[in-house]
């Protein structure tokens, strides 16, 4: 059993003839027989999803069930009156408010004059004057949408929209915004200043 | 590599003989003894074996295998001492903690390792092959030993093979439960080094829905693991793993490999035969080698340095009243003339690069920000002129890079002159943390002109090094004047 030389010579090099290991082999073909089917089933025919189809799958079925929570829970005052009454919910809102808001607003919501004397550039949420109006599902949509300038109401700066935050977190800020209203803190932007140019 | 001087002398390199009339087939050079002529395996079962170097073995076997099952449990401070958290992209390294950013530190580390290997195996051969390898640790130190436990020493268990199934099936199928028992211990711990152990074992007392991938990975790897240290075991090591490959290239004549000393043992024969070399022909070497060769053909590709022939023929040796040493670690030179050189040029360019790479590794950490400030661009208008300001609006990026809890303090630097407002002036961020603060930069329009940057500085106020401070800064845009 000497292991078989063949007859041909790479320049004077010889070379045996051993079978390779079955398993060698086997796993070979197997693979070949799967990257058929792999490719059949994901190029030729699309039955399988490629990365880019399975995503926007994923993205179509989330959309659906964000719509579908929607339907069921829909947006109302009462709804935000509730969610208002909701200790928790408002401290998350609280939290939120903090992170994203105060640039404008300042802490406390009054868009009070900063150390270099400066007015903050959002509305003062504390007092009686509501550019857009202050029923919960309006200050929910200022804070979801968003809002346009419109001199012709009093509001030169516009406001952010918010959406990209998550519907839940949009709540949670309507939540603690709607505990704001009227607590009319001290040093708050006065209403005058919303029609002067920021 | 596979020459010896003593290749020629015909008789006793024949791959096949008669023993007792049955056709014995024997290693050699022109095959792999593991696989038969028709393409099957021929499952080697090697002899038990005693000596020094098993010794040596089983000693670091037991610490491997310790620090491998209890290294995930270890804390530091208050992260695992190593957790290569991909998820969360973060890496914790014996009190170090990093994130994706510092990724470009890991090809540091793996050269530095790579090129102590090369060192080593230049030096040594493939010594971690038969010392340290997961492979010959688990399979020579745990799986082999058990299967012995159950089944029988070499001859058992090679008679156990041709058994017809009845005979064999209780035996054989509890040595495959307790394998495949093992083999998911493994597979557990390993992913204990890429998940956080509350986690791991939140997920195995769970239903395996709510972790998927680690229950499909754990799967896998448990099966794979079954099928090599039951089944596959040196053909990994021969016809898989490229480090056994790379071996050749890294070699050299001064390499200590284990080897035969053909000048001492030849010409073989029986211990009475005057004339006749140190070797008897016993077939020992080749009785304990778990890769199927044999050694007296010289250094081979199979060959993972585990030392068995070695202790084996010492051991025969011994009984003979004979130098042990026939079969040892020397180098080719070493056998050849007795002369054994370390110093040289490979060893030298190989650790040069070993250093270069364990250097630069320990540079980058420790050279390291202990948090990262950087003023980024708010996205949408590059400026705008309002009220006779030049408004710019960046982001502050902050990430803490060290292993607690930081406080950062945001202030104003320049431009002089500049309004800056600054949306939360004081930070507190968990390791890892990172957050953004939005910060807007108003120039007096009469003041503002091309090159002027706006710059924050960034105060760590409680770190244990002392107060640690960042400048970021960005270039403010305008209208062009």
């Amino acid at each position: 059993m000497t292991a078989e030389v063949r007859a041909h010579t790479f320049d004077g090099i010889q070379e045996f003839d051993n079978r390779l290991p079955n398993w060698w082999l086997w796993t070979f073909y197997l693979a070949c027989i799967f990257s058929i089917g792999y490719w059949v089933h994901y190029h030729t025919l699309g039955t399988g999803d490629v990365p880019y189809e399975s995503y926007l799958k994923e993205q179509r079925a989330a959309a659906l069930a964000l719509e579908e929570e929607m339907k069921k829970n829909p947006v109302t005052d009462e709804r935000l009156e509730q969610l208002a009454a909701n200790e928790a919910f408002v401290t998350e809102g609280q939290a939120l408010f903090q992170q994203n808001c105060v640039l404008c607003h300042r802490e406390n919501g009054g868009a009070g004059k900063d150390e270099n004397g400066a007015w903050g550039t959002g509305a003062n949420l504390t007092d009686a004057k509501w550019i857009y109006g202050s029923e919960p599902t309006t200050i929910y949509q200022t804070i979801l949408k968003g809002r346009n300038a419109d001199p012709e109401i009093g509001s030169f700066g516009g406001m952010q929209s918010w959406e990209h935050l998550g519907i839940g977190s949009v709540l949670r800020l309507t939540a603690y915004v709607m505990t704001l209203k009227g607590s009319d803190v001290a040093g708050g932007k006065p209403p005058e200043e919303y029609a002067k140019k920021q | 590599m596979s020459e010896t001087p003593n290749e020629t002398a015909g008789d006793v390199h024949k791959p096949v003989v008669q023993k007792n009339k049955k056709v014995v087939r024997r290693p050699d050079v022109d095959t792999l003894f593991s696989i038969n002529p028709d393409g099957s395996r021929n499952v080697i079962h090697p002899a038990d074996v005693k000596g020094r170097f098993q010794r040596y073995k089983h000693l670091l076997w037991i610490v491997l295998i310790g620090v491998y099952l209890a290294l995930p449990w270890i804390r530091i401070g208050e992260h695992p001492a190593l957790l290569i958290d991909i998820e969360a992209r973060h890496f914790y390294l014996f009190g170090y903690t990093f994130n994706a950013q510092d990724f470009w530190f890991a090809f540091f580390f793996v050269t530095g390792l790579g090129f102590t290997l090369f060192v080593v195996a230049g030096l040594w051969g493939r010594l971690w092959c038969g010392y340290a390898c997961p492979q010959t640790v688990f399979l020579e130190g745990v799986f082999r030993r058990i299967e012995r436990l159950i089944e029988g020493n070499a001859q058992a268990r090679a008679k156990l093979d041709k058994a017809p199934l009845k005979a064999k099936f209780w035996r054989r199928g509890l040595k495959m439960v307790v394998f495949f028992l093992i083999a998911a211990l493994i597979s557990h711990s390993f992913v204990g080094y890429f998940m956080p152990t509350e986690v791991l074992l939140e997920a195995m007392t769970s239903s395996p829905g709510l972790h998927p991938t680690a229950f499909v990975f754990v799967l896998v790897a448990t099966l794979i693991l079954f099928v090599n240290f039951t089944w596959f075991r040196e053909q990994l090591c021969i016809v898989v793993c490229p480090y056994g490959r790379l071996q050749g290239a890294l070699y050299d004549a001064d390499t200590l490999l284990v080897g035969y000393d053909n000048k001492r043992g030849e010409p073989r024969g029986p211990a009475a035969e005057k004339g006749s070399g140190d070797c008897v022909d016993c077939y020992r070497c080749v009785a304990v080698c778990p890769t199927g060769i044999d050694i007296r053909n010289g250094t081979q590709l199979e060959c993972v340095g585990c030392a068995n022939c070695i202790d084996a023929c010492d051991d025969v040796m011994d009984k003979l009243g004979r130098d042990r040493g026939l079969v040892r670690y020397d180098s080719q030179r070493g056998f050849e003339t007795g002369k054994r050189r370390f110093v040289r040029g490979r060893v030298f360019l190989y650790g040069a690069l070993m250093l270069l790479g364990m250097t630069m590794f320990t540079l980058a950490l420790t050279r390291r920000h202990a948090f990262e400030a950087r003023l980024v661009r708010g996205p949408g208008r590059p400026y705008s002129v309002e009220q006779e300001s030049v408004h710019n609006i960046f982001n502050l990026q902050l990430i803490n890079k060290r292993s607690g809890t930081r406080t950062f303090h945001i202030e104003q630097l320049g431009p002089e002159g500049a309004r800056v407002v600054i949306a939360r002036t004081d930070v507190e961020l968990e390791s890892l943390g990172t957050v953004r603060v939005p910060v807007h930069f108003y120039v007096p329009d009469a003041d503002f002109k091309a090159g002027l940057r706006a710059e924050l500085r960034v105060t760590c106020t409680d770190d244990p090094d002392g107060e640690l401070e960042r400048v970021a800064t960005a270039p403010l845009l305008g209208p062009s004047r």
